[in-house]
């Protein structure tokens, strides 16, 4: 497939502050690329730079082969849609969408055309003539949306569209755009902190921290085989549970590892590790990889327990467990040290003594500098 | 809710409340029922001493009528019309474009020149009196309307500025970030964008201003000097006689001169809704 935006060692300095620390992407027409990471991680910036809206402090930004570093948003192809939907307040829905076409100085007709063609794939004709302020807020979106669509961009920009919207609109609104994408089949670019809205939607994410990016790759890629701690951490929720470990003896391609509380491990490691015996390693499993067993269980890799505090989901119930001398790091649970995801309902009740086993394979591995180093978990290839 | 409204339970309260208004209404409204009053009141009146007393022999329109008739109000009227639009009108495009550009840009030495704006309103009027004079006679537009033009858009852009940029910062940011991704050029993001959702600031602003221009005496006194160029705050002084003083009719006069900035507050009133970027973004 073609080119639509590529990037080459992209870096953005405020006032000698680094915010964006050489970034070089490739997208291919048609793409839903979702842009994720935490507040501050850049990439709103990237997306306002990619808009045009920023100068880039250093390198190269081209779309469709066409070098537009310098150039002027109007003359990039884009279209951005604001979180904030950044309606101009005082114009109706039809002069919001038309009036992109209008400073283009397009003939009437052809502008009208567009904004019927918009309205009527987001499903707001009858809204045509109403001010912004009639609206509620996911047909203020849509609105915002629909002005994109008139322009017929080359590439769509998102800025965080729906962290306006209540839950339930907004997760009718991430099937809408889904649907949007695939109707247009335009290449779009989509900046959010939801997880949910990245595995989603995306043909493929960008994780960003701190100016760089983490790791590229579709959504379960990204989740079975992410690339470091920080990537592994920030999808899934609940969050992966991180033990502090420590390499025992290292093999040819395998390892033992020590973890204060649980029996040693061995673990499949990628070819070129790095790993030395005596290495600060952390080990990393996903919630719903713990399972409940008997107290005398013998599979896998067991350990004991406390029940902290239960959620109740319906579908599913998440468990905060004590799990005395593992030392977690970072988990969302606060105090509690593991988290524990179970696909059913559970009659546990906070101060419930339990045992926590898991499948040593499905367990990751991160080297001291945040990298992963186990082997990608069996049956997890995307 | 603070203040709290008084409850219904308590009538005392309530009455106290409402007599303490009126009494206040009535004190601050005195010198203009006084005023119009006397603007009925017939010469024999005047002579006789009734300032304040309930008119004999009121006259409905005599005065008025005299006003027109033995003054040159008409004149001193319409030098007010000639001086005060242009000049409102000019502080309003010219605060406009000002704010917008100190609002929306960064520049070297945009704060120092912002400080300019609002720091030239603490300068005491009467410190400017002889150089402005002077100025103005040295340009030749002494004693014509243009030296009160001139002043008055210089001194009161200023204020306006100040007003302006702080009605278009407040603008939200992200409307002027959708614009320029629609590839808008600035002037047509003014034109387009900003000057529709001024409309209520400068209603207000063209009331204020106009109210400040209108009502200047100071100035007037200072830049003018033949009748045919004196506004009317300038010109009521005149009327005043060496001898003896028709209260009633500078009275009446008087009356006729306010009638502007109040018509320019009822024409203006309904520009001044509130919300009007209401939809814009998520409020």
């Amino acid at each position: 497939m073609a080119q639509s935006l590529q990037l080459h060692q992209v870096e953005k300095h405020y006032a000698g502050v680094p915010v964006l620390r050489g970034i070089s992407l490739d997208i291919e027409e048609g793409e839903f690329v979702v842009m994720v990471g935490p507040s501050g991680c850049g990439k709103s910036t990237l997306l306002r730079a990619i808009a045009g809206l920023d100068t880039l402090s250093a390198g190269r930004m081209s779309i469709k082969g066409r070098d537009v570093t310098q150039l002027d948003p109007v003359d990039r192809g884009i279209a951005m849609v604001f979180q904030s939907y950044a309606l101009y307040p005082h114009m109706t829905v039809a002069e919001n969408m038309g009036f992109g076409l209008r400073m283009a100085r397009r003939p009437q007709a052809e502008i009208d055309q567009a904004v019927q063609r918009a309205a009527g794939i987001l499903r707001i004709t009858d809204q045509l003539h109403k001010k912004p302020r009639q609206l509620s807020g996911g047909q203020r979106q849509r609105v915002a949306i629909g002005r994109a669509i008139t322009r017929s961009p080359e590439i769509f920009l998102f800025d965080e569209p729906l962290s306006n919207l209540d839950a339930a609109l907004r997760t009718q609104m991430r099937v809408e755009l889904s649907t949007l994408h695939a109707a247009l089949g335009a290449t779009m670019i989509y900046v959010t902190h939801d997880q949910v809205e990245a595995m989603t939607m995306a043909t493929r994410i960008v994780v960003l921290n701190a100016g760089l990016v983490e790791q590229v790759g579709t959504p379960l890629a990204l989740y079975h085989q992410p690339a470091n701690r920080f990537v592994a951490g920030f999808l899934g929720s609940p969050r992966m549970n991180f033990f502090a470990a420590e390499v025992q003896a290292l093999g040819e391609a395998h390892a033992v590892v020590a973890t204060p509380g649980l029996p040693p491990l061995m673990l499949g490691l990628a070819e070129t590790t790095g790993l030395s015996v005596g290495a600060s390693v952390t080990l990393g499993i996903r919630p719903e990889k713990l399972r409940l067993v008997d107290a005398d269980s013998t599979q896998g890799c067991d350990f004991p327990a406390q029940v902290r505090l239960v959620e109740q989901l319906g579908r599913e119930t998440v468990l905060y467990a004590d799990a005395g001398p593992l030392q977690t790091q970072d988990s969302d649970s606060g105090t509690a040290n593991v988290t524990v995801q179970l696909s059913a309902m559970s009659r546990l009740v906070p101060g419930d003594p339990i045992r926590l086993a898991f499948d040593p394979a499905d367990a990751y591995l991160f080297a001291p500098s945040g990298k992963t180093v186990s082997v990608v978990p069996p049956g997890t290839h995307p | 809710m603070y203040p709290r409204p008084i409850p219904e339970s308590q009538p005392l309260k309530r009455r106290l409340y409402m007599a303490v208004l009126g009494l206040a209404l009535l004190i601050w409204l005195l010198p203009l029922v006084a005023v119009t009053m006397t603007s009925f009141r017939s010469t024999q009146d005047i002579m006789s001493g009734n300032y304040w007393g309930w008119p004999v022999a009121p006259t409905l329109v005599g005065n008025y009528l005299q006003v027109f008739a033995q003054t040159p109000m008409a004149r001193f009227f319409l030098n007010s019309l000639l001086i005060t639009i242009p000049s409102v009108l000019l502080v309003l495009v010219l605060s406009t474009l000002n704010g917008f550009v100190l609002a929306r840009y960064r520049f070297r030495g945009a704060t120092l020149l912002f400080a300019m704006f609002v720091g030239g309103n603490f300068l005491p009027h009467q410190i400017l009196m002889i150089p402005v004079r002077d100025l103005m006679v040295k340009a030749g537009l002494y004693d014509t309307f243009y030296a009160l033009i001139l002043f008055h858009v210089a001194f009161q852009t200023g204020f306006a500025t100040l007003f302006m940029r702080n009605f278009i910062a407040s603008l939200p940011g992200e409307l002027f970030d959708a614009a320029r991704a629609e590839g808008v050029s600035p002037p047509r993001v003014l034109w387009y964008i900003v000057v529709p959702l001024l409309r209520p600031a400068l209603a207000a602003l063209a009331v204020l201003t106009f109210t400040f221009i209108w009502n200047d005496y100071f100035w007037a006194v200072v830049l003018t000097q033949s009748d045919s160029v004196k506004p009317v705050t300038a010109g009521l002084a005149n009327l005043k006689g060496e001898w003896i003083s028709a209260w009633n009719v500078v009275a009446a006069a008087t009356m006729i001169a306010a009638i502007p900035p109040v018509t320019m507050f009822f024409l203006m009133q309904r520009h001044f809704i509130a919300g009007l970027t209401a939809g814009a973004v998520k409020g």
